[in-house]
């Protein structure tokens, strides 16, 4: 098998891919944003529930799409819960450094981190957006 | 299966792209064809050509350039003429591609034949390009939308399509050859239209390679390609109207050499088909689209299509053969396409894990989300073919498919 395809489709990634974690809508949530892949029609819907600490209490996602970008929705809910609001977002920056392929200088995640299996992506260019799909979803919920 | 309907695999010579190594080791299989085309090295040869020995604006200077450019622009008009059959090179308008063309005609069409609540029928799986175009006028001016049904088999609903005429319909614009099913729209859809008096226009888009085109028998009002997908470059496209609606019809841009006269009150306008072609052409794309008509001529387009059409049965076979994929419209009446689904696994997992076999396949929507919303899925995996593809590429490509579900399925 190619090193790539198997770089890209991690056995974590295939699993969070055929059974997303924390798939569902919160509720109560205070927070939600819909994203979507123009270029094949993959959509989601994101929900959390932000404290008055600016802490991630609960975040859920419901949509459909590939395997690359349920199982980047799903390890992102993961990775997100109880966050405080400016890790998350550091966390974001990291994330997207680390599939488009700049994964140097990486502030907050490493290579421990579930989410790291999908820096496989960052050799499929045209997959990048099926990957970020949750991650710009989550950023524009926070201006919600 | 039948070998005599195949071309003499020697015309992958003429396209270099062929020999490129995907990942530096596999060859390419290029199954997108229906998204562009490869090209011949003709077409990139003359194009090259035109550059470095005769490019100068059309149309507009006395010089020597001058008219070479010109000669060359106003030659491939004559190219594409005779490669749809038109009455007059006065219906042969340039683009920049079908949907420039499409959207020309629904603005200008509005303008001189239609108002607030007129009707417009189009079908379920047009390309968004056959439909945005029409939007606008319903968003702009209240026109009205009425959509054909289809059938499992991917084919207009024919019936239901001729019970959505009423006084109020003024157009009818409809896909040739679907870019997702590759059914080929039938003359009665076009009968129905000329009995009622309702002008359509034909998105050929998928056609203008794959079928012989020929739009005085075809009796279409209005005939749209792209020469990207045509073995010529982008950029360039071709928009055809019967003369009597097009001079009727307002210009669309305004520009340098659209005009007649211009003063600093008004204007007047060149005839067809300038009078559509406002501003500097795509006067070297047409030029090589010219150079890929002649191709297509030379090897024959009858030929072209029976290659076509003996490898797309072959493939379309192979394919409903495997109970782990899932097909999209019926055995008959296809033409170069052919979509379809891995169950249980998307239609992105499976194009990549082809790329890294060097085979190109298209997955997505393909433009037609109103489409996919009827077929019930979100994307679909399509193959498409060209004069370039062989039997050995399809084994190839199936033997791949089998590993993908081995793959995604462990
Ligand atoms: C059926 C159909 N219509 C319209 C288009 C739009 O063509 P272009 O983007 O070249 O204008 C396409 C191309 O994808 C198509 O397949």
């Amino acid at each position: 098998m190619n090193d790539l395809i198997n770089e890209l489709y991690q056995e974590i990634i295939l699993d969070h891919g055929r059974e997303p974690r924390n798939f569902g809508e919160c509720d109560p949530h205070n927070k939600s944003a819909d994203g979507h892949n123009p270029l094949c029609g993959d959509n989601l819907k994101l929900t959390f529930l932000l404290n008055k600490d600016d802490i991630i209490e609960d975040i859920k996602f419901t949509g459909e799409g590939c395997a690359i970008s349920l199982a980047s929705a799903s390890l992102m809910t993961e990775k997100l819960k109880g966050k405080k609001i400016d890790i998350a977002e550091e966390i974001f920056n990291d994330f997207t450094n680390l599939v488009s392929g700049t994964s140097e200088d990486l502030k907050v995640l490493s290579e421990e981190d579930s989410l790291y299996a999908l820096k496989g992506v960052g050799g499929f260019p045209m997959r990048v957006k099926c990957a970020t799909m949750a991650w710009h979803a989550f950023k524009s919920a926070l201006k919600s | 299966m039948d070998k005599s309907k195949f071309l003499n695999q020697n015309i992958r010579n003429d396209f270099p792209i062929l020999s490129k190594k995907i990942l530096e080791k596999n060859n390419l299989i290029y199954f997108d064809t229906a998204a562009s085309s490869q090209k011949p090295n003709t077409v990139i040869n003359e194009t090259n050509d035109f550059y470095q020995n005769h490019y100068s604006n059309v149309s507009r200077g006395v010089h020597t350039l001058s008219v070479e450019s010109t000669f060359r622009y106003e030659d491939a008009r004559k190219k594409v003429q005779k490669f749809i059959n038109a009455k007059s090179e006065n219906e042969i308008i340039f683009t920049k591609s079908a949907t420039e063309g499409i959207n020309l005609i629904a603005q200008t069409f509005y303008e001189k034949y239609m108002q607030k609540g007129d009707e417009v029928i189009l079908s379920l799986m047009e390309h968004h390009s056959n439909l945005i175009p029409w939007f606008f006028l319903r968003d702009k001016y209240g026109v009205v939308i009425k959509f054909a049904k289809i059938n499992q088999y991917g084919e207009i609903d024919y019936n239901h399509f001729e019970s959505l005429f009423t006084d109020k319909t003024k157009i009818v614009s409809l896909t040739h050859l679907s870019n997702v099913f590759g059914t080929e729209l039938d003359k009665k859809a076009i009968k129905i239209c000329n009995d009622k008096k309702v002008p359509i226009l034909l998105d050929g888009c998928q056609s203008a390679a794959h079928l012989k085109i020929d739009v005085q028998q075809l009796e279409c009002d209005f005939f749209v390609f792209s020469g990207h997908k045509t073995y010529g470059p982008a950029g360039i496209g071709v928009l055809y109207g019967v003369e009597e609606l097009l001079s009727e019809m307002p210009p669309y841009q305004g520009g340098g050499g659209m005009i007649g006269e211009v003063s600093l009150e008004g204007a007047s306008y060149a005839d067809l088909p300038a009078k559509y072609e406002a501003g500097t052409p795509p006067l070297v794309e047409a030029h090589g689209l010219g150079v890929a008509i002649d191709y297509m001529n030379n090897i024959g387009i009858e030929k072209i299509i029976a290659h076509e059409t003996e490898l797309t049965k072959y493939a379309f076979n192979k394919l409903n053969e495997l109970d782990f994929v899932e097909m999209h419209g019926g055995e008959n009446n296809r033409n170069s396409i052919i979509s379809f689904n891995l169950k249980n696994v998307h239609s992105h997992e499976v194009s990549s894990f082809l790329d890294v076999e060097g085979i190109a396949i298209r997955a997505g929507h393909h433009c037609c989300q109103p489409l996919m919303k009827h077929l019930g899925v979100n994307s679909t995996a399509r193959l498409s073919f060209g004069i370039y593809n062989t039997v050995d590429e399809v084994d190839k490509f199936i033997e791949a498919l089998h590993k993908c579900k081995e793959f995604f399925n462990k």
